[in-house]
């Protein structure tokens, strides 16, 4: 799925609304960032966006090894969850 | 002179001349527009060639920076202007721009970041990752204190009459925080759920997302925190007690405005008692607005956030003079009586029963005593008031319902939305038609005769008058003519000592609400004439504002400042140049329930769901960047954040001048057939670099589309460099030696990945730097000499570059990479040149500043006292740029000196 790519700080600007879905998405189990994606019907880099913000700010964190494709899985943050 | 030497820009150039300066006992201002010194240094991996850690070497001069006695730093400060005095000293004035946080209380324990409600880019991680309004540039920062980002007041939040923060509580909903959102607003004004439905909404005509699809639904947004609120809290919240400040206030009159002022008037500790001559509170929330747009037990939660406070309403009390008040002990009054009487239209028999005012209608409607069932109702007049009337008329039953206007409907001053509904619902529209005789049997309205009026030619000012056409009289049955042809002040009770203008309007200060009796105050639609709720509610704040500061004995004047706290406002075609492409996102579409002949007030419009107010709010384009919500103010625990600071200037007389501004990237965007920008994988060696630094965006070098971790990655060097289709022929000096450090770094963090470098050629001509490259080679990082032509992006992500092979014949080949890296050159910065009002400052053909002596005096320019240091005159890397500082700065102290000697 190819898609004319948008404009970063619209992107951006949008962590705020998916952070819930997120959140719920890998309250399910660690997930890497094309599953969140895939899940929440975004694509992966938009998704980049909001996980990596999520991470700075300690709501989520990787954990153990990446897969064997080279991604690795993210799981809420005990901060992130409260 | 305040300082020997003034240093511009704390790079590492900037910084390294400060500190040898001060060490030499010079007085040291070096001033950084950014939050933190460190310039471009602070944010590298590491350093070429001997690989040490960039921020283990800068923090270090940062901090000694920040605290050298000798030394003062002044962040988030611009050089505006500096001019060269006969003494040969300058004297520079300086912005310093208001961070929103006291230093002095903030710890940098980031609690605002992460409260924050609003998402940027990250400047300092070069847009690879989010940054929040409240932010600390990054952790290192020195000085590490909070900032916040305010462009201005947002158009929606600077417009909104009631003060009420509109930019503040969308974010909140965007957010998710709907209680939070909802007693924001009741920071500004106690009727959220009355303003949620009735409000004009100047926010959302100021809107600039109303030049893209249309404006945010920022009233819905409202009514949906205030309903979500109102659920949650059918009783207001317990607000900690408030010490009475032992003076009384009497406030005249229960609508918005005395409402709005009797609720500041509370939480300042006044104790405040309001008069109403009618049976319940609201004014024309109650009285006028019917219950299908105002639902009553919205308006009297409501009302509770005022009585909660211990306000004592006294209905059916009005109150006409003014010196009893005083008799009574109170302090000091607010007159808020609106405009309680209907106009009359002159015209014959307007006194026949069944002739009423549209005021009186609507009371009787909203006390229960009518029934127009199977009437004929014509109503007179044009603007909302009408169409209230004629849509009240409708549903208790009237079997035709006929507004008549004087002049055409594009002139009618009622909104276009209550035209349509109106219509909908069953109302007939006559335009251009007015009566001139009411006719009646009895003393009882029977008849009414109308003519056809037509529009004048304009007159000098533009205006059409409306004239009637002889001979189109015509006479219809009717059984009730309601009048709204405008509404006026009752005024005249309060005797001779307060000053009315000649429609009855009560004279005030405009600043103050002060009127000429000082202990009395008049605000809303009294002062104002018919106006709307929101501005009635911002006059309530603004009188409680004076009046608080009245009772306490301060000065009135001069105290706006105090009083608006907005920012100038940003500007719309500012904030929508921020954004390359915007994606279609239309408004939520209006839900109303309009049928025809409606037979009951149920609120006709629908409310969002929250998925309808959180995408609503989603739309939203942030424009002030802060949107004041007032989250960080919350949580920060030292109590820091100051939203009301005001910028300063400063003006210091220095000796010499330093300029250490450094130099820009080339913007990779700028040869656009490589896809930066538009490839996510393609990126420019300053974000790789970021990658790579210990305070990195990402928990590992990633690639920006999805996450993966690379495995074959492509450095394009001379990106911007020696390539005069960019304007750009010079070399950057730099590029080929950071693109060895990233390659040598990258085989270290990932060590199964692949590294290839497309060159022209290597240029490694500093200490060590050739031995770096045979580094590289023996580490296994691959050179391909070629220059790339094009860039193509595949599904999946990965990039196709497209070269010519040099050391294979020239011959074009193509190769597939998972991470593309751009090694961007340099250009000069450009914003320095203007400093100097009444000297120009020379610069070389390509805009670097000229060194006129360059071989022996490194770092002198075509002005006497003024040096460049680093990078601000040329591409040099930091050893130079360090050594050139120190020329720099040697030379400033001299010049220092000889000024000294002369005088
Ligand atoms: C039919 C109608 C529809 C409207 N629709 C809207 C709308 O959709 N949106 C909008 O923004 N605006 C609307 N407005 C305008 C808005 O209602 C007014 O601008 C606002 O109510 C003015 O507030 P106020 O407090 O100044 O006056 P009011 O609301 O008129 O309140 C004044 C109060 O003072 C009392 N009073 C008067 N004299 C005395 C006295 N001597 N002693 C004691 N009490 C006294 C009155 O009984 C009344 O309760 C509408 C107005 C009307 C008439
Ligand atoms: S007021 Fe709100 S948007 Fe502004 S910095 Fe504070 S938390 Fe962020
Ligand atoms: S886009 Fe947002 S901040 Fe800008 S005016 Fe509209 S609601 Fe306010």
């Amino acid at each position: 799925m190819k898609k004319v790519s948008r404009d970063r700080r619209e992107v951006i600007r949008e962590e705020m609304l998916r952070r819930e879905k997120i959140l719920a998405a890998l309250r399910e189990g660690p997930r890497t960032v094309p599953e969140v994606a895939a899940a929440l019907g975004f694509p992966a880099g938009e998704v980049m966006f909001w996980m990596m913000g999520m991470r700075k700010y300690g709501h989520l964190e990787e954990t153990g090894e990446p897969t064997e494709e080279g991604y690795y899985r993210y799981q809420a943050s005990v901060k992130g969850e409260s | 002179m305040n300082y020997d030497i003034l240093v511009i820009g704390s790079g590492i150039g900037g910084m390294e001349a400060a500190l040898k300066l001060g060490d030499m006992g010079y007085r040291v201002l070096l001033v950084e527009k950014e939050p933190s010194i460190g310039g471009k240094m602070i944010l590298l991996s590491k350093v070429f060639p001997t690989l040490d850690c960039a921020s283990c070497i800068s923090t270090p001069k940062m901090a000694a920076a920040a605290h050298h006695p000798n030394v003062q730093v002044m962040v988030y400060t611009e050089v505006k202007e500096i001019k060269k005095n006969g003494s040969g000293t300058f004297q520079a004035r300086l912005r310093k721009k208001p961070t929103f946080v006291d230093p002095a209380l903030c710890t940098g324990c980031q609690q605002c970041e992460t409260a924050c409600t609003v998402a940027v880019p990250d400047q300092f991680n070069f847009g690879l990752v989010a940054r929040r309004a409240a932010y600390i540039a990054f952790p290192q920062a020195v000085p590490k204190k909070a900032v916040i980002e305010r462009a201005g007041t947002s158009p929606c939040s600077f417009a909104c009459p009631a003060g009420i923060r509109a930019h503040g509580y969308v974010s909140l909903v965007r957010s998710g925080k709907y209680e939070e959102a909802c007693r924001l607003i009741l920071e500004s004004a106690p009727f959220p759920g009355s303003l949620g439905r009735a409000c004009y909404a100047r926010c959302e005509q100021e809107c600039t997302r109303a030049g893209l699809e249309g404006p945010v639904a920022i009233r819905q947004i409202k009514r949906f925190v205030a309903d979500y609120y109102y659920g949650a809290h059918p009783e207001p919240e317990d607000a900690p007690p408030i010490a009475p400040s032992g003076k009384k206030v009497a406030v005249i009159g229960a609508g918005p405005a005395g409402l709005s002022a009797a609720f500041h008037l509370a939480k300042k500790g006044h104790a405040v008692e309001v008069f109403e001559a009618a049976p319940l509170p609201g004014g024309m929330l109650r009285y006028a607005i019917p219950a299908y747009r105002i639902p009553r037990e919205v308006l009297d939660r409501d009302i509770k956030n005022v009585t909660t406070l211990g306000v004592k309403i006294n209905q059916g009390k009005r109150v006409t003079d003014l010196a009893g008040l005083k008799d009574k002990g109170f302090d000091a009054v607010f007159i808020a009586t609106g405009t309680p009487r209907g106009r009359k239209m002159k015209v014959e028999g307007e006194d026949l029963a069944g002739v009423v005012n549209a005021l009186d209608f609507l009371r009787d409607v909203n006390a229960g005593r009518v029934s127009l069932q199977g009437k004929t109702v014509l109503v007179v007049g044009g603007g909302n008031v009408a169409i209230d009337a004629a849509r009240t008329a409708m549903r208790l039953g009237a079997a035709r319902v006929t507004v008549q206007y004087r002049r055409s409907r594009a002139q009618m001053p009622a909104h276009d939305w209550e035209i349509e509904a109106a219509g909908r619902e069953g109302v007939v529209f006559e335009y251009l038609a007015a009566p001139v005789r009411f006719l009646g049997e009895n003393g009882k309205l029977a008849e009414v005769e109308s003519v056809q009026m037509e529009l004048s030619e304009p007159a000098a000012d533009g205006r059409r008058i409306p004239v009637s056409v002889v001979g189109t009289e015509r006479k219809r049955p009717a059984d009730l003519v309601v009048i709204a042809v405008g509404l006026e002040p009752e005024t005249e009770y309060f005797g001779d000592q307060l000053a009315v203008n000649a429609d009855k309007t009560i004279q005030v200060n405009p600043a103050t609400l002060q009127t000429s009796i000082p202990f009395v105050f008049a605000g809303g639609d009294v002062v104002t004439g018919p106006s709307s709720i929101a501005r009635a509610v911002g006059h309530g704040r603004r009188a409680a504002f004076f009046i608080d500061r009245y009772l306490r004995g301060e000065d009135l004047a001069g105290a706006e400042v105090e009083f608006d706290c907005r920012l100038p406002v940003v500007s719309k075609e500012e904030v929508l140049k921020r954004q390359e492409s915007y994606r279609d996102l239309p408004p939520v579409s209006k839900k109303e329930i309009l049928r025809e002949k409606p037979g009951d007030f149920t609120e006709v419009e629908l409310p969002l769901t929250e998925e309808e107010a959180r995408s609503s709010a989603g739309r939203c384009l942030d424009c002030g960047v802060c949107a004041e919500c007032r989250q960080c103010v919350a949580t920060c625990p030292a109590g820091a954040i100051n939203l009301a600071a005001k910028e300063a200037e400063k003006e210091v007389e220095v000796g010499s001048v330093i300029i250490s501004t450094g130099l820009r990237l080339f913007p990779a965007g700028g040869k656009p057939q490589y896809g930066y920008g538009r490839f996510k994988n393609v990126l420019d060696a300053m974000q790789m670099d970021r990658l790579l630094a210990p305070t990195r965006p990402y928990n590992t070098v990633l690639r920006p589309s999805d996450g993966k971790i690379p495995n074959n990655i492509a450095y394009v060097l001379c990106t911007g460099s020696r390539d005069a289709t960019v304007g750009n022929p010079l070399c950057s000096r730099v590029c080929c030696m950071y693109s060895l450090k990233q390659a040598q770094l990258l085989t270290g963090v990932l060590p199964l990945a692949d590294v290839t470098v497309y060159y022209i050629d290597i240029r490694a001509f500093g200490k060590g730097y050739e031995e770096f490259y045979e580094q590289a080679k023996g580490m296994g990082v691959y050179f391909v000499k070629g220059r790339i032509s094009w860039i193509e992006e595949k599904e999946d992500g990965n990039l196709l570059l497209t070269y010519e092979d040099i050391e294979n014949g020239g011959k074009l080949s193509r190769a597939e990479h998972d991470l593309v890296v751009l090694s961007v050159g340099f250009l000069p910065a450009p914003e320095v040149r203007g400093l100097f009002s009444a000297e120009e400052l020379a610069v070389d053909e390509f805009g670097y500043i000229r060194e006129v002596e360059e071989d022996v005096n490194p770092g002198k320019t075509s002005i006497a006292g003024v040096f460049a240091a680093g990078s601000v005159s040329g591409a040099r890397d930091i050893p130079d740029s360090i050594l050139h500082a120190g020329a720099a700065a040697a030379q400033a102290a001299a010049y220092v000196e000889r000024i000294r000697g002369k005088k």
